[in-house]
C-alpha cells in the first residue's frame, strides 16, 4: 500500500496544478493526504480550498492544524487511510462473496469476522509513505515540529507487523531544475530521522505540483529495484484475491 | 469515514436493536470516547441499568466489540475453572445495530457506578493510591493474562467506586499482544518520553500506569517534564520525579516500571502488593509547624513572662 502525505502552509504558485498531480498518483493507486500547518493567522480561503481538493483528487483525507497537533493528526490519518484501502477492498469482496451490501448491512456475528481480517490486513499489510514537506520561507518556524512528527510517525510504524517504511523529500529543491529533493530513501528504521532540514536553504516558490510528480517518478523508478518487486508481488496478491486466504 | 459527531440522544430515547429487537431505554449522557458516545440506559421492562456505547464508526467499534467477546471467553474458561462467574462480570452484554436513524452500531456493557481515578483521588485522599492501584494492576494482569494490551491506560479510564472498587472502562484502545497499539494519549505513551516502541506489551500498560501515578502525585512536575523539546524529552526527568516522592517505595517501584524492569504485570502487581499496599503509615501524620506559628507561641511566651513580671512586681 502507497501513501503519499504532503505537508504544507499555504497556496502552490508555480508549475502544474497539484490537484491535478494528485490525482494522477490516484490513478497509479498511491493516496495523498494533506496536512495544512497553520500556527499563526489562518491559511486563507485559497489555501483551504486547495488542501481539500488536492486530498480529494488523490483519494485521501485534509486537516488543518497547529503544530501541536500535528504528529496526532499524521498519525490519525495514515492510520484511517491504512484501514480505509483496506476496507474498500474487502468491502468489494464481500459483495462478491455474500451478495450483500457493505459492513453495515451485514449481521453482527459475520461483521465480526470480516473486521478481524480488515484488523489483520491493517497491521501486516506492508506499507510505504513518501513524506512531501513546504519547505517555503513561511514554513521555517514549523520545520522543528514538523520533524518531530515524523519521527513519531516512524515510531508508530515501526511498531507495525507489516513491513512498514517513509521517505522524506522536502520541495522547492535545491536548484530551480529540481522541484523536490530526496532527503531520505525509504527505511523503516526511526534512528535515521534526525536532523533532516538542518542544511535546509528556505526558497520563495511553492511548486507543489511539480513537487508530487517528482514523487510519482520515485515511487516509479524504485520499482526496478528487486526487494521492491518482492514487496509490490506481495501487494499484488493482496489487492487480486485479498480476502480469499484469510476468510475462506 | 465517522469523524463526525452527531448531537449526542436526548434523555428517554428508547434505542431499539435491529437484529435482536431489545429495547433501551436512555437515562443520561455518561461520556464520549474516541470510538463513540456512552450512555447510561435502561433495559426496557427490567430495573437493571447498564452502559450502551454508540459507535460513529462500524468498523472501530466491531474492533473494539471484538476484543471485548474476546476477552469475555478467555474470562469464562478460567472463571468456570474458579466456578464463580457472577453476570457483573462480564464485559459485554450484546451488541446490536440501533433500528432507527441510520443504523447506527451500538453494544451494551455493564455500568460501573463511580467517579474517574483522578476524582476519586482528589475528594477521598492520595492515601488510597495504594489500595487502588493494586486493583487496577490486578485488571491489567487478567487482561495480560488473555493475550491483550489496555494501550490507553489513564486516569480518565479508570473508573473508581466509592468503596475503591476500580473497573478499567473504554477498551477502544486495547490490542492483541505483540501488535500496535492503537490509541495512546501522549504523557503516558511510552514513545512520547523516548522511552520504547509503540509495540503493545505488558511493559506498555505498565508505563502508562508508572505514569499515571506520576500525574496524580505531581502533576505540575509531570506537565514541565512534558513540555521540553522533543529531542530533550527523557525517561530520566520522570524518574528523578518518581525519586522526589516522599514514599520510597513506591518511587523505586515506579522506576522499574519505567525503565521496563518488571518481567510482566504479575511480578510488578506482586511487588506493589507487597510493598506498597502493604504498608500501613502511622495514623497521626508530622506536619511541619509553619514558622508563623512558631513566631507566634515565642511571641505569646514573651507575653506571659511579661505578664507575670508585671503582676509580681506590682
Amino acid at each position: 500500500m502507497r501513501q503519499i502525505l504532503l505537508i504544507t502552509d499555504g497556496c502552490s504558485n508555480v508549475g502544474e496544478s497539484p490537484v491535478m498531480a494528485a490525482a494522477h498518483a490516484r490513478q497509479e493507486g498511491i493516496t495523498v493526504n494533506v496536512v495544512g500547518v497553520v500556527d499563526y493567522g489562518t491559511i486563507g480561503e485559497l489555501g483551504s480550498r486547495e488542501i481539500a481538493d488536492i486530498a480529494k483528487a488523490g483519494g485521501g483525507l485534509s486537516r488543518i492544524v497547529g503544530t501541536p497537533q500535528l504528529a496526532q493528526t499524521m498519525q490519525m490519518m495514515t492510520r484511517k487511510t491504512v484501514v480505509q484501502t483496506i476496507q474498500q477492498a474487502v468491502n468489494k469482496e464481500v459483495k462478491k462473496i455474500l451478495g450483500e451490501g457493505s459492513l453495515e448491512d451485514l449481521p453482527p456475528a459475520k461483521r465480526s469476522q470480516v473486521v478481524t481480517v480488515v484488523d489483520e490486513l491493517t497491521e501486516t499489510t506492508p506499507l510505504r509513505i513518501a513524506l512531501l514537506i513546504d519547505a517555503s520561507a513561511s514554513m521555517k518556524p514549523k520545520l522543528a515540529a514538523v520533524e518531530e512528527a515524523i519521527r513519531d510517525l516512524a515510531l508508530s510504524l515501526e511498531a507495525r507487523e507489516g513491513r512498514s517504511e517513509i521517505a522524506v523529500f522536502h520541495f522547492p529543491g535545491r536548484s530551480s531544475s529540481e522541484e523536490a529533493t530526496l532527503d531520505m530513501d525509504w527505511s523503516s528504521n526511526v534512528s535515521e530521522v534526525r536532523s533532516l532540514f538542518s542544511r535546509l536553504k528556505m526558497r520563495g516558490a511553492t511548486p507543489t505540483g511539480p513537487a508530487i510528480f517528482r514523487v510519482l517518478e520515485h515511487y516509479r523508478y524504485d520499482k526496478l529495484d528487486e526487494h521492491r518487486e518482492r514487496v509490490d508481488r506481495a501487494e499484488h496478491d493482496e489487492r487480486e484475491g485479498m480476502i480469499g486466504g484469510y476468510v475462506v | 469515514m465517522g469523524m463526525s459527531s452527531n448531537p449526542p440522544y436526548p434523555v428517554g430515547t428508547v434505542i431499539t436493536g435491529k437484529w435482536r429487537g431489545n429495547r433501551y431505554v436512555v437515562e443520561r449522557m455518561l461520556g464520549k470516547g474516541a470510538n463513540g458516545t456512552v450512555y447510561l440506559v435502561q433495559r426496557e421492562g427490567r430495573r437493571e441499568r447498564y452502559a450502551l456505547k454508540v459507535g460513529n464508526d462500524t468498523l472501530e467499534l466491531q474492533s473494539e466489540i471484538n476484543v471485548l467477546t474476546s476477552l469475555q471467553s478467555c474470562r469464562k474458561r478460567s472463571e468456570y475453572r474458579a466456578r464463580r462467574e457472577s453476570p457483573l462480570s462480564s464485559y459485554l452484554l450484546e451488541s446490536d445495530d440501533f433500528k432507527d436513524g441510520i443504523n447506527e452500531p451500538f453494544y451494551v456493557m455493564r455500568y460501573v457506578e463511580g467517579r474517574p481515578l483522578h476524582h476519586f483521588l482528589a475528594r477521598h485522599g492520595a492515601t488510597w493510591l495504594g489500595l487502588v492501584g493494586l486493583r487496577v494492576l490486578e485488571k491489567l494482569q487478567k487482561l495480560h493474562e488473555c493475550g491483550f494490551v489496555f494501550g490507553d491506560l489513564k486516569p480518565e479510564n479508570v473508573m473508581v467506586s466509592d468503596y475503591g472498587e476500580a473497573e478499567l472502562i473504554d477498551y477502544g484502545g486495547a490490542s492483541p499482544m505483540g501488535r500496535s497499539v492503537k490509541q495512546f494519549t501522549e504523557w503516558h505513551d511510552r514513545g512520547f518520553w523516548n522511552a520504547g516502541s509503540r509495540t503493545g506489551d505488558e511493559s506498555y500498560d505498565l508505563f502508562s500506569f508508572a505514569v499515571l501515578c506520576l500525574r496524580l502525585l505531581n502533576e505540575e512536575g509531570l506537565k514541565a517534564c512534558a513540555q521540553q523539546l522533543p529531542q530533550t524529552r527523557n525517561v530520566d526527568d520522570l524518574m528523578r520525579l518518581a525519586r522526589n516522592l516522599p514514599d520510597k517505595k513506591l518511587s523505586s517501584w515506579l522506576c522499574l516500571a519505567l525503565k521496563g524492569g518488571f518481567p510482566g504485570s504479575a511480578q510488578a502487581a506482586a511487588v506493589w502488593k507487597q510493598h506498597i499496599y502493604g504498608q500501613r503509615k502511622p495514623a497521626k501524620e508530622t506536619v511541619d509547624t509553619p514558622r508563623w506559628l512558631k513566631n507566634a507561641f515565642m511571641l505569646s511566651l514573651f507575653v506571659l513572662a511579661f505578664t507575670i513580671y508585671w503582676v509580681i512586681r506590682f
